[in-house]
């Protein structure tokens, strides 16, 4: 197979596109399709300061290192998860990646360590992350926060969404979350990269990241959805990619209006400030079950 | 296994997705259609994440 830029021989293929890339054209088409929906979803403007969230994975740090190419003033955010071994070795990969490359990466314990980590499922998790994240850039006066979802990890949630006809949940499923309410804005540049395509990026720049999978997302609903849009995907290369552009261009507004409701009737929780629509917002309870 | 056997031949003999990993022999990544050889070393490494955070 040759590469579709420049026909020197491919080293790999994105079905997708039909197309195979040599190593630099695949680097340069990496960057290209995040140049892209930086553009198009009008995530970054000019003189924004940008926080990655890095995991050590190939998606977060394939997202750090193209946004440092295309000259974003960024900076990584590790969070300490606490889960044993998995989390010594994400953050070793991530500390590793910032000192090679001169860049700056702060860093940010889960409270209460793994016992958070440990007794809540992946969406508690993601609930961890998504406060943490905030309060870090809020308190870093970073103008975004950047995150390292991919189209698969995009096309699988709204799978499930659509599954379980979660209106709200497919209001609030954009690539760009603008800011407001106590919340810095919130970006997702890879969702136009799968997840091959990340792991094949971070091989071809020569990233090392962590490729064992998390213990605790080990046969989650998730995963089963990733698998079956892959069945999909391989009899139908593309079908991933039209299931979720096709959703925002054409389904997506439909659904705005009932999350854009919801949101207009959050406070302030009675322990963090994050604006939240009860008292006390979902992580400081969350927070204050794993202290019990 | 035994070769020689195209990168697509030996991800369907396994019945993996190849949506689901990259192939890389020695240090590089290939594509689908390079056929492997006996002695070649070869990684086949999962991409897929779990997190739907």
């Amino acid at each position: 197979m040759k590469c579709r830029r420049c026909r020197a021989p491919a080293v790999i293929d994105v079905r997708r596109h039909n197309a195979g890339f040599c190593r630099d054209c695949f680097l340069h088409h990496c960057r290209e399709q995040v140049r892209r929906t930086i553009d198009d979803f009008d995530m970054v403007h000019p003189g924004d300061r940008v926080l990655v969230a890095v995991s050590g994975g190939k998606d977060s740090l394939a997202l750090w290192d193209i946004l440092r190419d295309l000259g974003y003033d960024v900076d990584g955010l590790y969070l300490g998860l606490g889960i044993g071994e998995y989390s010594d070795e994400s953050g070793t990969y991530a500390r590793a990646y910032a000192d090679e490359r001169g860049a700056k990466l702060v860093e940010v314990d889960l409270p209460t360590g793994s016992r958070v980590a440990h007794r809540a499922p992946c969406s508690a998790c993601g609930l961890s992350k998504r406060h943490l994240f905030n309060q870090a850039a809020v308190d870093g006066g970073y103008d975004v926060v950047a995150t390292g979802h991919n189209l698969d990890d995009e096309a699988a949630v709204l799978f499930g969404n659509v599954l379980r006809w979660s209106t709200e949940y497919l209001g609030r499923q954009l690539p760009v979350l603008p800011a407001g309410n106590g919340f810095v804005r919130k970006v997702k540049p890879l969702v136009r990269l799968g997840e091959r395509e990340a792991a094949g990026y971070c091989v071809l720049a020569g990233i090392d990241y962590q490729v064992e999978e998390c213990p605790m997302a080990a046969g989650n609903r998730h995963l089963g959805y990733k698998e079956a849009l892959n069945a999909i995907e391989e009899q139908s290369p593309g079908s991933k990619h039209a299931f979720y552009f096709g959703f925002l261009e054409k389904a997506s507004p439909l659904f705005t209006p009932e999350a854009a409701s919801g949101q207009e009737q959050l406070q302030q929780c009675a322990q963090c400030g994050t604006p939240t629509p009860g008292e006390v917002c979902a992580f400081c309870r969350l927070v204050e079950r794993a202290r019990r | 296994m035994d070769g020689p056997i195209r990168v697509h031949a030996l991800l369907e003999r396994l019945e993996i997705n190849r949506e689901s990993v990259l192939v890389i022999r020695g240090d590089t990544l290939v594509t689908g259609d390079v056929q492997l050889h006996d002695d070649d070393e070869v990684e086949i490494r999962p991409v897929v994440s779990g997190g739907a955070a």
